[in-house]
């Protein structure tokens, strides 16, 4: 197909890749205040965010299931949480919950609705299992990165009373 | 503070964390450190994201407990991060319990965003997310005025106190007529971009997250109830988006 394009595919590849950690700031500095966040917290949040969906496209690129890419995302997104969190004196889910959510699988729950929709059962099965498994590997990503805060801050955390396992 | 007024004021603390979005750990924590950082002894609580059970023995020896329902939930991270740094601080002795317990009617009292704030803001949220899946400028401005429009009809379906089931059902319809009009004037070309952009306002992704996230920590009956949350909020959406989608093919639209 001679479709005239102004930009080679791989350049706009790189573009839209550039591109779309801004986006995914941007898309979680709009959610972020509607959460309640100030200014500051909005826009750490939205760093997040933007770190986040960068590491999803490189793990992307290296990775070839979508589970994988979005761990490794959502560790990048804990550690970078917590690590603000440690400086903002502030809870790292104030972060993680608002900087996580150009991740989580909203594509795939409309897609699974749409191949449901469509009579076409086993589309709809397979897709909601990719949704369910993608939305398990943000948790586990998530859970990792704050175990992992924990065992490298332990002098800046509170050790919990009684000889509870610290929560993940 | 008498040992009846703490643990109200305990309870009605883990209550506000869990309709601010916090998570089940932290509403629990928050009001076992409250009680204790007072003295009292056994404070154990339970909490899920329906309700709370807390209870403790007090100086005379006698135990008390209450519950607390969670009915109105609100994502209000602010919130959950006032609460945090008043416990923290009501643990480390820095503040006495009765300026604890005007801090925390304070933060309770932090309003929410007025309808236009909230309208703008998820007009840019759900533009650049249609961007972000894919959609080109065109599909992004439509994504936008549509999710102003879902932000303001939540908002009025939450004031008359609809579940949120239907809140879920009438925002995904909205979503897919709304895009599926576009594209029939012509405006966008990509209406699955768009309307993906637009119900990442209603989508419960951070919902099932969390629910693994609390199953993960150990609270096991928390989990199962958020998940039991996710999923019918999914399915609600599901269907709004679905039946929007019939209603089109039905009166003769293409698909």
């Amino acid at each position: 197909m001679a479709a005239p394009i102004l930009l080679s595919p791989p350049l706009a590849a790189l573009v839209s890749a550039w591109a779309q950690p801004l986006y995914a700031a941007a898309a979680t500095a709009g959610f972020a205040f509607l959460f309640g966040l100030g200014r500051k917290d909005a826009t750490l949040a939205a760093l997040g965010a933007a770190i986040g969906w960068a590491v999803y496209i490189l793990a992307g690129a290296l990775s070839d299931t979508a589970s994988g890419a979005l761990f490794a995302a959502s560790v990048a997104v804990g550690l970078w949480s917590e690590a603000v969190a440690l400086l903002r004196r502030r809870p790292a889910t104030v972060y993680m919950i608002a900087g996580v959510i150009p991740l989580v699988p909203g594509g795939g729950m409309y897609y699974t609705m749409l191949a449901s929709n469509e009579g076409n059962s086993w589309k709809a099965v397979e897709l909601g299992l990719q949704t369910f498994s993608a939305a398990f590997a943000i948790a586990i990503g998530m859970a990792v990165a704050s175990a992992a805060a924990r065992l490298l801050e332990p002098g800046l955390r509170r050790r919990r009373k009684g000889n509870q396992l610290p929560r993940l | 503070m008498d040992p009846e007024e703490l643990i109200l004021l305990a309870a009605d603390t883990a209550r506000l964390v869990l309709e601010s979005g916090g998570e089940t750990y932290r509403a629990e924590d928050a009001a076992m450190d409250i009680i204790s950082s007072q003295g009292g002894v056994e404070a154990e609580c339970f909490a899920t994201s329906t309700g709370v059970i807390l209870s403790f023995s007090g100086p005379d020896g006698r135990v008390r407990s209450v519950v607390r329902r969670v009915k109105r939930r609100a994502m209000n991270l602010e919130k959950v991060a006032r609460i945090d740094g008043i416990v923290e601080e009501l643990r480390a002795d820095a503040i006495d319990i009765d300026t604890a317990a005007l801090r925390f009617g304070e933060a309770e009292r932090i309003a929410g965003r007025s309808a236009a704030a909230a309208m703008g803001a998820a007009a840019v949220g759900t533009g650049f997310f249609a961007l972000l899946f894919g959609g080109g400028w065109r599909e992004a401005l439509a994504a936008a005025a549509a999710g102003a429009c879902l932000s303001a009809l939540s908002r009025v379906m939450t004031r008359h106190r609809l579940p949120d089931f239907v809140i879920n059902l009438c925002g995904g319809m909205l979503a897919a007529l709304a895009c599926l009009c576009a594209r029939e004037l012509g405006l966008i070309d990509d209406v699955d971009k768009a309307i993906i952009g637009v119900i990442m306002l209603l989508v419960p992704g951070v919902a099932i997250t969390n629910a693994i996230r609390d199953t993960i920590a150990g609270d096991l009956v928390a989990g199962l109830a958020r998940a039991a949350d996710a999923f019918l909020a999914a399915a609600a959406l599901s269907a709004g988006t679905g039946g929007a989608f019939g209603l089109w093919h039905l009166f003769g639209g293409s698909f």
